[in-house]
């Protein structure tokens, strides 16, 4: 009786909605998506939804909001599993690899050649750094949304007050330990502003051990492979030392974990001269850091790379045809010139588009901001985001080690040969499976 | 008995569905109106709570293997669990938070409740102070204290500094972390438990204290022979609860520290949420989950004993 109602009710819902549109039956889809930075993005959301259904009548689209990154990942193993998938998620960029390990996702490039594009072309829209997230094994996966890159923030009154050149940031991690040096303050035995800050809670911390190691010349994890990571190696080690002697040695960085949060609030209050944060935090910082600030690229010792942060859409396996044309039209309007323009100015991740640059109000924008011109600048030596069989787990086993390391509570090397060992093991079903999976004795 | 059961029933007298549930009643006889009534809570129960854990089991001795679709049943996932540093270091948090968490908040309880036993005016604006952080969610609550626990900049860093301490890193330094989620665990709780225990004291009739006054007992003499005996039921009472929620609250872990740093702060239910959605193990997850309702099992029939005891104490 209840369910006969409901129907009914339904039905008269749809055919006003259908009367006041189109005579056609929509194709209602559903989007999951991430606030990983603050609340009003759910907002802006909704109104591009809007924007978008108004300029396709035939489809009805809804944006679910499904809490971090990490939610949302949850959220969608959940939806596939329960059988009832979205049609699109803006998924962290790293876990896409993980929904094609256990075939979970649509291979983008049957909608591409249905336009009569090709992949490469496709992909060339895109800054060439992010393609390595979206497009491997042979086929396209994902369509980047909104990327970010870890940057160097500094406080430009504490580097003129302590003799310090603001326009001139360090380049080099002999620089870096240098200035740190310079403009950490103690008084007695407190330090009361501290050279540097990291983020140093989970999933931060190994964004930012990517940078660093990358930085050092290494290639963390297997890009090729996700059964393989590069914890216990020489490129680690330097950057994982030099994290050690900037907390131990040099005394210049907190010998204890602190929270993105705790980092930004601390830069704001000049606790600390230097940062390292995304760049999605770009608008956060600029509207609400007092004091002059600069922003630079992460430090190098060996070359300038970093690794991409943020997310890509996705479609998962186990839609209708008509679902999969209307995700199709929704994925690429999001991530139109025009839209991922209007997106990165709102939010300070950079447009994975590299169209939206080409556009007037972009151009001025970036003429406005130096600090967004940094990022974009550092574009180019970036590389594609760790992404393995249990990329979390993985990601972790080092994390854990590396939060020992700055506790003072383990050494660098004693602590990377734990990561590795914890680390192989997270990965050694997909590994048994796959590149250990030999023929037996004929 | 019946009778009164279907008094409920009464104002609607008239209508035609009471008096045919009333002759229902009749003619199931006393057993089948006692499952008539436990019929609904038992439906939610079945659904919710023990088909659950009859999944969870079969889970949990089911061995999945990554590239294939061939499962087979077997205590692997056990041996995997137990092998597990994670599982174990959890298992390990989890008791110094109970011991941590429930022996001060429930002392404080105690010591809040007999202070504030008087209804006088001020005593119900201390209560209802003291009372307040139970009105929080937990969730709430642990977003507040982020800001506390904040070094250098924190509330609770800030106050220190004027008494010349330094900054403290709470949530990040490993050898704090665990106990600075002990003391928001028992900010939160004290009031909670406080309630249960003026409750207790009401029952207490206030001719023995005049009894033990009249043969010169002190005020602690008093406490501890008239007023924590006779709160015997109530303890039990608070014990089972305060147990119970050392295991099944997590969410100033998830918010405040992840289990970090280094996973000195993972309890076992966040182990189990990370085992099932951040490593999709979910064979050990079950197994782990297992564990954790066995153990949930153990301590309320553990403590429902005690309780009952209690409860005969009281009434002889």
């Amino acid at each position: 009786m209840l369910t006969k109602s409901l129907k009914l009710l339904g039905a008269t819902g749809l055919a006003l909605g259908v009367g006041l549109g189109v005579a056609q039956a929509q194709t209602e889809i559903e989007m999951f998506f991430p606030v990983p930075v603050e609340g009003k993005l759910a907002k802006e959301m909704q109104s591009l939804m809007e924007r978008f259904n108004e300029a396709h009548p035939e489809i009805e689209a809804t944006a679910v909001y499904t809490g971090s990154y990490d939610e949302t990942n949850l959220k969608t193993r959940a939806a596939i599993k329960a059988g009832r998938p979205p049609a699109a998620v803006i998924m962290s960029a790293n876990f896409i690899l993980e929904y094609q390990l256990n075939d979970e996702i649509e291979p983008l490039d049957p909608l591409i050649e249905a336009e009569g594009s090709s992949a490469d072309a496709f992909m060339d829209r895109f800054w060439p750094a992010l393609h390595g997230n979206a497009r491997f094994a042979d086929r396209v996966w994902a369509v980047p949304f909104h990327n970010s890159t870890p940057l160097l923030y500094i406080n430009a009154d504490h580097f003129r007050e302590v003799g310090l050149d603001p326009d001139n940031p360090p380049a080099t991690w002999q620089d870096w330990a240098a200035a740190a040096s310079k403009l950490v303050k103690r008084e007695g035995g407190e330090t009361t502003r501290w050279g540097l800050m990291l983020p140093e809670n989970y999933d931060y911390l190994g964004w930012i051990m990517t940078a660093l190691t990358m930085s050092n010349g290494g290639l963390y994890y297997n890009p090729e492979y996700g059964g393989e990571v590069y914890y216990d190696t020489p490129s680690m080690l330097g950057a994982l030392t030099f994290v050690h002697d900037l907390a131990h040695e040099f005394e210049v960085m907190p010998a204890a974990i602190t929270d993105g949060k705790a980092v930004s609030t601390a830069f704001f209050a000049g606790q600390t001269s230097m940062v390292v944060l995304s760049t999605g935090s770009l608008s956060f910082i600029r509207e609400n850091m007092k004091d002059d600030y600069r922003v630079a690229f992460v430090p190098r010792n060996v070359r300038n790379a970093v690794a991409i942060g943020g997310a890509s859409l996705m479609m998962p396996k186990g839609l209708s045809e008509e679902k999969k044309q209307a995700a199709w039209t929704l994925m690429n309007w999001l991530t139109s010139p025009e839209i991922s323009g209007h997106w990165s100015r709102f939010t300070g991740y950079f447009a994975p588009n590299r169209q939206a640059y080409e556009l007037p109000e972009m151009k001025q924008f970036i003429a406005d901001n130096p600090d967004a011109k940094v990022a974009l600048d550092q574009l180019q030596y970036a590389r594609s985001w760790f992404a393995t069989y249990n990329t979390v787990a993985v990601r972790k086993a080092l994390e854990d080690q590396v939060q020992a390391v700055i506790t003072g509570d383990k050494q660098p090397k004693e602590a990377l040969e734990a990561a590795q060992e914890n680390a192989d093991a997270q990965m050694r079903p997909y590994v048994e499976a796959t590149a250990l999976k030999l023929p037996a004795s004929m | 008995m019946a009778q009164t059961a279907l008094a409920v029933d009464s104002p609607e007298h008239g209508t035609a569905a009471p008096r045919r549930v009333r002759r229902l009643a009749g003619r199931l006889g006393a057993d089948g109106r006692a499952w008539l009534l436990l019929l609904p809570s038992l439906v939610f129960l079945c659904l919710f709570t023990y088909w659950p854990i009859v999944q969870v089991l079969l889970q949990a001795l089911t061995i999945e293997t990554f590239g294939s679709q061939a499962t087979s049943l077997g205590l692997g996932n056990f041996d995997r669990l137990f092998a597990d540093a994670a599982f174990t270091g959890a298992l390990l948090n989890n008791l110094v938070y109970a011991v941590g968490t429930i022996a001060p908040s429930i002392a404080l309880a105690l010591a809040l409740a007999v202070g504030l036993q008087e209804a006088t005016r001020f005593n119900a604006l201390l209560r209802t102070v003291v009372f307040f952080p139970v009105l929080l969610p937990l969730v709430a609550a642990a977003a507040l204290f982020l800001f506390v626990f904040l070094p250098g900049i924190g509330l609770l860093d800030y106050y220190l500094a004027t008494l010349g301490a330094g900054q403290t890193n709470w949530l990040g330094d490993p050898d704090l972390a665990l106990w600075s989620l002990v003391g928001l665990t028992v900010w939160k709780n004290a009031g909670y438990y406080m309630l249960f225990f003026l409750a207790g004291l009401q029952a207490i009739p206030l001719d023995l204290y005049e009894a033990a006054r009249i043969e010169g007992a002190g005020a602690w003499r008093r406490f501890t022979r008239i007023t924590l005996p006779l709160l015997g039921p109530s303890l039990a009472f608070v014990l089972v609860i305060a147990l119970v929620n050392v295991i099944t609250q997590v969410d100033h872990v998830v918010v405040l520290t992840e289990g970090g740093p280094s996973g000195a702060t993972d309890l076992l239910l966040f182990y189990i949420y990370q085992t099932a959605h951040e490593s999709y193990d979910y064979g050990k997850a079950a197994a782990a989950t297992v564990v954790s309702v066995a153990i949930l099992l153990a301590l309320s029939l553990v403590s429902l004993r005690t309780l009952e005891r209690g409860v005969h104490y009281e009434a002889s």
